[in-house]
């Protein structure tokens, strides 16, 4: 445990040694401090997410279009590898800190209640997701592997894209449409979806409380944002799922 | 019953006029050089507003302190329970007061028995106790332009009452719990909480440690000290049922009482008027509704006796609004006193009202109708919200029932005007001691007193006391210490060894019942003489007939109580020995041959203007009073009437 | 104005000491008064106990009016029983029915472990206090109370938060079992105060530091200790917290 924790402390450490950042980087290794930076990186995350869903709606404006979004992105080089490269230590960083954070949790409280009930309300609880973001983080950690495996690596055993390359219709396009149609793969990214919203419909809201961002007459406006945000990016991805099976039928 | 020493108490008041006296007996009085206070260890027993404020103030000063408590924090003090507010002469409100007023309003409101000197004292350090707390973040009610707010109080005719919703005690103690707090991070005070002081050491006759029992191990400590300052509460838990919390005891005073500790003026107990009834013989505790609420609230009892109607069907000409009749000029706003002899009096008579006929009703209907619902739950939104939990009544619709409850308890360990006992090197302040409130206390005065005893007396004259005694090191082998320990030690096996079948709450009960029956609102010399042949017996039979479950070995509570109500059967022999010496009614003490022919109080003057202070020789001897003569030199004594 | 009385099955959570596993126990009680408040029937309960040559049930208490933040107890899983915004003191057994079986356990967290029975250790939360929760001011030091101003409004948020009662209600609330309600409530008060003003920066990194020492868990944002706290303190002083804990991050030593 001792060397692991070395090893995952290592960017910390490395951090730290940055003139004026010793401070900043010793109040994020507390409770607290790991659980804004979970907020910061799910919110960098969020816009991520905004930016990747507004260029997959391209979608809909037919293959031409898309294929052409795709290969001015691609044209960037060295810059999309250097963005992908910190999307991914934004994507571990929070699992790191959601790993620490659990852990901390855990060993807080070692021995369970016989029984255990909510004083909340049941009907109105914004953090009603939140007993369900370990889970839905899991899944979404495994959508990430199979997301990456299919649209980026192109190795999704299940789906057929050896066909496409051979009669030379292969394009970012396609490999979607391949992607979204594969039956088995279709479920895993409806799972894998819902499974961000629902994580998303807790996060959102909860990362705004825990950078400090709450006022009694704006936390009602908040809420509605964060439940907002979390389901229009979840339909947004959904509908390109329901796109390409229609297309498909079509 | 009693015999009667012939030198009298010396207050050791110094001479001069009293505006100066403080400032003058701090100028002489020795101080201790700043490199050596670290080299002197206090004990200062209870850390409520008194202890508190005494352990910070004194741990800032540069002394080494240990602050003991029997509850899990020191923050949990049953000062905390305090709701009402705290007086201070400020005359924000630009209204009439000043020091002189509320010093003349609290030796008056004391029935002229307390000590003039100390009651000054009081006055002039209460401005600086607003000060102080406002400096350590108590957030006291304000203005919307930012200054303090005050309301009028308990009776006052002026507003000098400072507050925190209807929870001032708490903030108040909050504060003196985290400076202490602060103290603690800086190295000068250890706190031990869970503690039970059982243990006075005298060495060459001076106060030097106490014995404690650390609650979740069992073990007895011994622990040194050059002074020892106890803050340690009242005693109401004599009656049982008392709007104190269930831990409050009187064992830390009672010990040094044995220990040659002087206890005065036992029988001066105050019965808050505004209590919520009691409703059953399972009730383990009274809980108190700020006295606030006679701001707005009119008390009345229906003009029928045994009128069975709910309160909306009586109408207004068929009830009896008594306060305002009998007392036409200060009305629902009486002192507490007078208030809850009034309530006992028409319930006596047959008009109480509620299932059990021993209440009387609070009602806000006039208020509501005049103010609004909202502006009444703005004021007093948290005790109604309190009173409905209770009851589950809604006091905005149905008046409140309420009868008196013991509350608070002006006697307490005799100390001259540096707060000493009769033990040198022993200090006692806050309720524990009997010195400001005379007979009666008022209102918002409880804290004002703990705060100034622990904040600006005690750091002053416990300096004078550690720069002038003689104090060779004493080591927990010493014989006292040992003698110390050993007897608690007995007392603690005695008590386990008893074996017999009743529990120690259903003794503490009985005594509760025959504290209240005979020496409770009012008092007379056959039910006193009652109390005392009614009192021995019940702890004759306590010691051979107690069951205390369990071993010592460990936390146990029932040895806790047991410990308490062993000490309360012997305290409250002293009580009533006291009530009975006191051929007079004044304050709290209400002696049913000594009353006007409309069942006013009536003192005497002549005979009874003095403190009686007991000197205790044994369980079942006779105690020595000693009187300290009081002279009324600035407010000279009058009959107290309020109508 | 007496209900019927009731009969009541109680499953208590009984442990010797700090290193007994511990083990729960059943205890049949009849003829409860409804009136009778929670630890009044523990008390019932605890003289019944004593007549069958038992050893009484431990647990804390003291005030019996709700403020000392004493008592405890989770009942039926919840921190202080059913309802909001009350203590278990101040729980009356009309809340409960004829034929009920009651489950009561000590606060549960490894800040606060098991001393005996439901009586737990919170010292925890005084060494919190220590590590920054008051204003350097000593004894004798303040100006004039008015010469500080504070704005009505101000004064009144700082109040709600203030009036925690130090229960530790939030902690055995919270599925992590974090202190997170009860720290919050002091960092918040002193901060919107002038006079915890210079103090900030240390304040909140020091309790937060001590917070994470004593081995309590992380905030999650549930809002179930605000379900749960009896002095109903609101998860905005968490937020206020937080953003303390920036500002102190980014401009401390």
């Amino acid at each position: 445990m001792g060397s692991v924790s070395r090893i995952l402390s290592l960017p910390a450490r490395l951090l730290a040694q940055v003139p004026g950042l010793g401070p900043v980087v010793q109040a994020a290794a507390t409770s607290v401090g790991q659980k804004i930076l979970m907020a910061v990186t799910g919110f960098l995350l969020c816009g991520f997410l905004v930016t990747h869903l507004a260029g997959n709606l391209l979608l809909y404006a037919g293959e031409e279009r898309f294929n052409h979004y795709a290969e001015s992105l691609h044209s960037w080089g060295v810059v999309l590898n250097a963005a992908e490269a910190g999307l991914l230590a934004l994507f571990l960083a929070h699992i790191g800190l959601a790993i620490s954070t659990t852990a901390m949790n855990r060993q807080a409280r070692r021995h369970r209640y016989a029984e255990k009930d909510s004083k909340q309300d049941p009907t109105a609880i914004p953090g009603g997701a939140s007993s369900w973001m370990v889970v839905t983080g899991i899944l979404i950690a495994f959508f990430l592997i199979l997301h990456v495996t299919d649209m980026r690596l192109k190795m999704n055993p299940v789906v057929d894209y050896e066909a496409a390359v051979q009669d030379g219709t292969m394009s970012e396009f396609r490999a979607v449409h391949l992607v979204l149609t594969s039956y088995a793969t279709s479920w895993g990214y409806v799972v894998g979806l819902i499974a961000l919203g629902i994580h998303l419909s807790h996060g959102v809201r909860s990362a705004f409380q825990t950078l400090g961002i709450s006022h009694p007459r704006w936390n009602g406006l908040l809420d509605i944002a964060g439940q907002l945000f979390a389901w229009v990016i979840t339909l947004g991805f959904l509908s390109l799922v329901v796109l390409a099976a229609l297309r498909s039928v079509s | 019953m009693a015999r009667v020493a012939s030198e009298p108490l010396n207050s050791r008041v110094p001479d001069g006029p009293i505006e100066q006296l403080w400032d003058r007996h701090r100028f002489n009085m020795k101080l201790v050089n700043p490199a050596n206070k670290r080299k002197f260890r206090i004990i200062v027993v209870g850390t409520g507003l008194a202890g508190g404020a005494a352990a910070a103030s004194l741990g800032e000063l540069g002394y080494h302190v240990q602050a003991f408590c029997f509850q899990d924090s020191p923050r949990r003090a049953h000062s905390i329970a305090a709701q009402g507010g705290i007086n201070a002469a400020k005359n924000y409100p630009n209204d009439g007061d000043s020091i002189w007023r509320l010093f003349y309003d609290t030796v008056k409101g004391g029935d002229y028995r307390a000590r003039e000197a100390n009651v000054y004292r009081l006055a002039q350090i209460s401005n600086h106790i607003i000060d102080q707390c406002v400096a350590q973040g108590v957030p006291f009610a304000r203005e919307y332009g930012g200054t303090l707010a005050n309301r009028s109080f308990g009776g006052a005719q002026v507003s000098r009452t400072f507050y925190c919703r209807g929870q001032t005690g708490q903030q108040l103690l909050l504060g003196a719990y985290q400076a202490m707090m602060r103290q603690v991070q800086q190295g000068r005070v250890e706190v031990f909480a869970r503690r039970e002081m059982l243990e006075l050491i005298v060495v060459d006759g001076l106060a030097r440690g106490i014995v404690v029992r650390n609650m979740r191990t069992g073990q007895l400590e011994t622990h040194t000290a050059d002074a020892v300052v106890l803050c340690t509460g009242g005693y109401g838990n004599v009656f049982y049922l008392s709007t104190n919390a269930k831990g409050c005891n009187v064992t830390a005073a009672w010990r040094c009482c044995r220990r040659g500790a002087y206890f005065a003026n036992p029988c001066y107990t105050q019965i808050h008027p505004t209590c919520i009834p009691v409703s059953g013989d399972y009730q383990s505790k009274l809980t108190l509704m700020s006295e606030s609420l006679r701001n707005d609230g009119r008390v009345w009892v229906p003009k029928k006796a045994g009128d069975t109607r709910p309160p909306s069907e009586i109408p207004e000409d068929e009830r009896d609004y008594y306060l305002e009749r009998r007392y036409p000029s200060f009305g629902n706003l009486v002192p507490r006193d007078v208030a809850s002899r009034a309530a006992k009096e028409r319930c006596d008579a047959g008009y109480g009202v509620g299932e059990t006929r021993l209440a009387v009703y609070l009602d806000f209907q006039d208020a509501i109708a005049r103010d609004g619902v909202e502006t009444i739950r703005r004021k007093y939104g948290n005790l109604f919200h309190m009173y409905q939990k209770i009851t589950a009544e809604n006091p905005y619709e149905v008046p409140m029932r309420i009868y008196p409850a013991v509350h608070y308890t002006m006697g307490g360990l005799w100390v001259d005007y540096n707060l000493m006992s009769t033990v040198p090197g022993l200090f006692v302040l806050g309720e524990a001691n009997f010195s400001d409130h005379g007979a009666n206390r008022l209102g918002a005065s409880a804290l004002m007193q703990g705060l100034s005893d622990g904040y600006f007396v005690i750091p002053y004259t416990i300096g004078d006391h550690l720069a002038t005694a003689s104090l060779p090191p004493v080591s927990e082998d010493h014989p006292a210490c040992q003698e110390a320990v050993q007897a608690a030690e007995e007392r603690l096996s005695r008590l386990m060894s008893v074996s017999g079948k009743r529990s120690v709450d259903s003794f503490h009960r009985a005594l509760g019942q025959i504290m209240w029956d005979r020496c409770g609102m009012a008092r007379n010399r056959s039910g006193l003489e009652t109390a005392i042949s009614e009192i021995r017996d019940l702890r004759e039979q306590f010691w051979k007939d107690v069951r205390v479950p369990g071993s010592a070995g460990t936390l146990n509570q029932s040895l806790e109580k047991a410990g308490r109500v062993a000490d309360f059967l012997e305290f409250a022999e002293l009580l009533a020995i006291d009530a009975l010496e006191r051929e007079e009614s004044c304050g709290g003490h209400f002696r049913e041959e000594h009353q006007t022919e409309d069942g006013e109080a009536r003192r005497n003057d002549e005979q009874f203007m003095h403190v009686a202070a007991w000197e205790f020789h044994g369980v079942g001897e006779e105690p020595t009073l000693h009187k300290e003569p009081l002279n009324f030199q600035y407010v000279p004594p009058t009959t107290r009437s309020y109508k | 104005m007496s209900g019927e009385h009731l009969s009541l099955t109680l499953r208590v959570w009984r442990q010797d000491g700090p290193e007994d596993p511990g083990r729960f126990e059943t205890y049949q009680l009849d003829n409860v008064n409804p009136h009778m408040s929670f630890l009044e029937m523990l008390d019932v309960l605890n003289e019944q106990l004593i007549e069958s040559g038992d050893e009484p049930v431990e647990f804390d208490h003291d005030c019996r009016e709700g403020i000392c933040g004493m008592c405890s107890l989770m009942i039926n899983g919840q921190a202080h029983g059913p309802d909001r915004a009350t203590t278990t003191c101040q729980l009356h057994m009309r809340r409960f029915r004829s034929g009920d079986t009651i489950t009561i356990e000590p606060w549960r967290a490894s800040a606060f472990p098991v001393v005996r029975d439901l009586v737990v250790d919170r010292s925890a939360f005084d060494r919190i206090i220590q590590a920054g929760g008051y204003v350097s001011v000593n004894t004798g030091n303040a100006p004039d109370g008015n010469a500080i101003p504070v704005p009505g409004t101000v004064q009144e948020t700082a109040m709600d938060a203030a009036a925690c009662i130090g229960c530790g209600a939030c902690v055995a609330a919270c599925k992590n079992a974090s202190a997170m309600l009860f720290v919050s409530a002091k960092v918040s008060q002193l901060a919107m105060l002038p006079q915890g003003q210079a103090e900030r920066t240390r304040r909140v990194l020091g309790m937060v530091t001590q917070m994470d020492e004593e081995g309590f868990g992380a905030c999650t944002n549930t809002s179930e200790c605000e379900a749960a706290c009896p002095a109903e303190i609101s998860v905005s002083h968490i937020a206020r917290l937080n953003r303390e804990y920036v500002r102190a991050a980014l401009t401390a030593g």
